[in-house]
């Protein structure tokens, strides 16, 4: 059974607005490293945050793990969202903050406001975290405040606070697109590695058509809200993807 | 051809009439405004400074410099008694500004647009109060806590809080509106609740500017509270109204010198305070 079904997904952000998303349908295997393609404004950050609502669908459903989350609110979109783990393109971490805080953060979803106050975390979490910070190389910068770190660090922060929450599912939104081309193909890698070590399967909007290639098994492609591609990246040529990058181009 | 020159020769001319009257009446307007104001300056002046002023008691210019010469010289002698009343207005302004930070809170999470918890019914009323607090002056304030607890430092205490929170408060307020949105979606996404992404993602963004803020209104305090006593709350200005009402002019210049000093230590103290935080 798939872990993400999408079905007809419809999303705009004021009721009078433009329709962002017009009908996606597509489903995420357990063990799938899942690319959403396509030109800037096709939709692939919205429709990224539709799967934990941060931006809230205005048609169709999403099923997570069986679970309908188009209606979710409150305690159960909480729920949800802290077995989805979540990496951004700007990082999105708390920069006055100690990385090992940013990666325990990670644990915000199963913690109480008490101890969330004193940042009382349990042994068994800061445990994890360290072993955490060891995996993705940055075991000697624990207690340096974040944006002392560069980069491709911060985005190692991003990978190690995303895994602290046990997902079920990791959403990548651009996770290179702030980084040089180097250290893109590092992080993606250690995702990939720490994706199949964790059992995890990913959804990654990508911007860079090569890097999805090389690290995806499974590619839709996104132009203006509507679905132009969809099946595995083998099947993918270079007359498809001058088709979906063609408003680009004009 | 001959036509569409003489056409557009009239278009000319016509514009430049339009041109013209416009500038004239616009220079018309000038004018009357211009007397309109001098009118208002001349009767402004003649009712709060000719009619208003007892010139018989000024006299001459040689008396007005002796009056003022009175203030020349300091009274040493009252120097030990300001200790005491110099220490409480400096207490003063510290707990009327810690109660302000207190009362803000509340005022700051439901005035800033972002995290306010109901928008229709507390943004306005956060605000209002914002604006009620800086609208009204710290004399004003502490005459009205004089009337509801009584004399003494509590009044001045309770004027300085209710006059700080505007300022505080909008400020933060401002501070939390203009945040970056990443931290909070990230805390969100990992499943935060509310609490958890305002101490997480927003309040980390916001302190040091939060806390330089608190400083710089501690710093006013200081001289806001020096003042309160004339209104009998306590301080140093109830030295400074003794002085005046017992005649004792070098006496009103040494606690003037008192205030002085301790404005130049709360300076000082925010001056390195403002470094520390920022």
């Amino acid at each position: 059974m798939p872990i993400l079904e999408v079905h007809e997904l419809r999303a705009r952000y004021t009721s009078a607005g433009p329709e962002i998303l017009k009908g996606i349908s597509f489903d995420v295997e357990a063990d799938d490293f899942f690319a959403i393609i396509g030109p800037s404004g096709a939709g692939k950050s919205t429709l990224i945050r539709c799967i934990n609502k941060l931006v809230e669908p205005s048609g169709g459903s999403v099923r997570f793990a069986g679970t309908e989350v188009t209606a979710l609110r409150g305690r159960g979109l909480r729920s949800l969202r802290r077995n989805i783990g979540m990496i951004f393109q700007e990082f999105n971490l708390i920069d006055r903050m100690s990385v090992m805080d940013n990666v325990l953060s990670g644990r915000l979803g199963y913690t109480g406001n008490v101890r969330t106050l004193f940042r009382a975390f349990p042994r068994a979490d800061i445990e994890h975290a360290l072993q955490l910070l060891h995996r993705v190389g940055l075991e000697d910068h624990v207690e340096k405040r974040a944006d002392e770190l560069s980069g491709g660090q911060r985005q190692r922060v991003g990978i190690a606070r995303a895994l602290m929450q046990d997902p079920k599912l990791l959403l990548l939104d651009e996770p290179t697109s702030s980084l040089d081309p180097k250290i893109s193909r590092e992080v993606m890698g250690l995702i990939k590695t720490m994706a199949q070590e964790f059992g995890v399967p990913c959804l990654c909007n990508i911007h860079d058509v090569a890097l999805a290639m090389e690290f995806c098994n499974r590619i839709i492609g996104l132009q203006d809200g509507v679905k132009m591609f969809d099946g595995p990246t083998e099947e993918m040529d270079q007359a498809k993807l001058d088709e979906i990058y063609a408003m680009e181009v004009l | 051809m001959t036509d569409a020159r003489s056409g557009a020769g009239t278009a000319v001319t016509s514009t430049a009439d339009r041109f013209l009257a416009e500038r004239r009446r616009r220079r018309g307007g000038s004018l009357a405004f211009a007397a309109i104001l001098i009118a208002a300056v001349a009767w402004s002046v003649d009712v709060t400074i000719v009619e208003d002023t007892d010139w018989e008691r000024m006299g001459s210019l040689a008396k007005v410099l002796e009056a003022a010469g009175e203030f020349v010289g300091v009274d040493w002698g009252l120097l030990p008694d300001l200790a005491e009343p110099a220490l409480e207005t400096f207490m003063i302004a510290c707990l009327g500004t810690l109660l302000g930070v207190l009362v803000c809170i509340p005022v700051t999470w439901f005035g800033a647009l972002n995290i306010t918890p109901f928008k229709p019914v507390t943004y306005p009323l956060a605000r209002l109060m914002m604006t009620l607090s800086r609208s009204i002056h710290e004399i004003v304030w502490a005459l009205f806590f004089v009337a509801v607890v009584g004399l003494g430092a509590m009044a001045g205490i309770f004027a300085l809080a209710m006059r700080s929170v505007g300022f505080i408060a909008k400020m933060s307020a401002e501070a939390i509106e203009d945040i970056d949105p990443g931290p909070v979606e990230a805390i969100r996404a990992v499943g935060g609740n509310g609490f958890q992404v305002l101490l997480y993602a927003i309040l980390p963004q916001v302190l040091p500017q939060i806390l330089g803020v608190i400083v710089f209104e501690w710093e006013i305090n200081i001289r806001r509270s020096a003042v309160l006593g004339l209104v009998g709350a306590g301080g140093l200005g109830l030295m400074f109204f003794r002085q005046m009402n017992t005649f004792n002019f070098p006496g009103v210049t040494t606690v003037l010198i008192a205030i002085f000093g301790i404005i130049l230590i709360g300076e000082v103290v925010s001056h390195f305070a403002r470094k520390a935080v920022i």
